[in-house]
């Protein structure tokens, strides 16, 4: 595998990289595996909550990345055309483990009668004034009391920006059940949010 | 709280305006104060999660987690390669048949040599003599 030994691969932009990549670089492939990474990972790890999973996934997108290195045109950045994939392998994981269907008797409350017309709407917000980092924490403490298949849709639409339509085809539901379910996992996110505000101030 | 408004609020705060009857939800949001918490609820907390997208980092070295990508990106490329060689009947048969022609013309001479202005059968005219040497205890058949 060819590379190229004059180019600066640290202070050169995606874009450079990417051209030389196509052209067989693995050293200015290898660049931008450590550029976004971490990034790549967490999106891996906020949908399956696992890190041998997550590890794993992350680097199987990356081996996908580099063979399929030649479709990539630059319509959108070279770290949302890796999260795509990323995603895409996490669904296929999550279709192959069958953990879309009801796994949780609070999954099967939700669709059985909506459980979010009982919840409190939260008055107060419960993370102003927190520090971003403490923030991140809460957050990420939050998705993980989510069921897979409301994690699954918040991730999508909220970090991933993807809109109702994309996300019924992607994961094979309705746009109701899409719906349904992205307003379910945010009223239990502000619920969840607003219990850890309480448990922190006890 | 009406379940379709509550639906029809969230898909137009998420720009699905196709999705929700705007006039009824903004009658719905003035008359009732629940709604406007409502509101107020899907919206810190899709802000929050927009902005405060939780990290993670790699627990293992640059080297270490690019050498594994590097084994899987070998072993798929060779695992790939094999399929290429392989080749389909007609090409074989491409080269199999002129080969099969030029291996038979060589036997039929082998076996039968043409002699020009002679149609008889080697075969019909054929005559053998054996010499047997007792002291050497040696046979050799001498065919014509």
């Amino acid at each position: 595998m060819p590379s190229s030994l004059n180019n600066d691969y640290p202070s050169s932009p995606d874009e450079a990289l990417v051209g030389w990549a196509q052209k067989g670089d693995t050293e200015a492939f290898e660049e931008l595996v450590h550029r976004h990474r971490d990034k790549i990972y967490a999106r891996a790890m906020m949908m399956m909550r696992n890190e041998d999973e997550a590890l794993d996934l992350s680097q199987e997108a990356w081996v996908k990345a580099w063979q399929r290195l030649h479709q990539f045109q630059g319509d959108s950045s070279f770290a949302t055309w890796m999260t795509r994939i990323v995603i895409n392998l996490c669904l296929d994981q999550i279709r192959r483990q069958k953990k879309m269907r009801a796994e949780s008797i609070e999954q099967i409350e939700e669709e059985a009668g909506g459980v979010e017309r009982q919840m409190p709407v939260e008055h107060v917000n419960p993370i102003e004034g927190l520090e971003k980092e403490e923030l991140r924490k809460r957050i990420d403490e939050a998705m993980g009391k989510l069921t897979e298949a409301h994690r699954t849709v918040l991730v999508l639409h909220e970090f991933q920006g993807m809109e109702y339509k994309e996300i019924a085809r992607k994961v094979g539901i309705s746009i109701g059940t899409v719906m349904s379910r992205l307003f379910y996992a945010r009223r239990r996110m502000a619920s969840l949010l607003q219990g850890l505000k309480r448990e922190r101030k006890t | 709280m009406d379940e379709k408004k509550s639906l029809e609020l969230m898909a137009l705060l998420d720009g699905a305006e196709e999705l929700g009857r705007r006039e009824a939800v903004e009658a719905w949001l003035k008359s009732e104060p629940d709604a406007a918490a409502l509101r107020d609820e899907l919206t810190w907390v899709s802000q929050a999660l927009r902005s405060h997208e939780p990290v993670a980092k790699v627990p293992e070295t640059r080297e270490f987690y690019w050498s594994q990508i590097q084994r899987r990106i070998q072993a798929e490329a060779a695992q790939a390669a094999p399929a290429k060689p392989t080749r389909r009947l007609s090409d074989w048969l491409s080269w199999l048949v002129p080969i099969a022609g030029v291996a038979a013309v060589t036997m039929l001479f082998t076996v039968h040599p043409w002699q020009p202005g002679s149609r008889t059968s080697g075969l019909n005219e054929a005559s053998a003599t054996t010499y047997t040497s007792e002291t050497d205890g040696v046979t050799i058949h001498w065919i014509d």
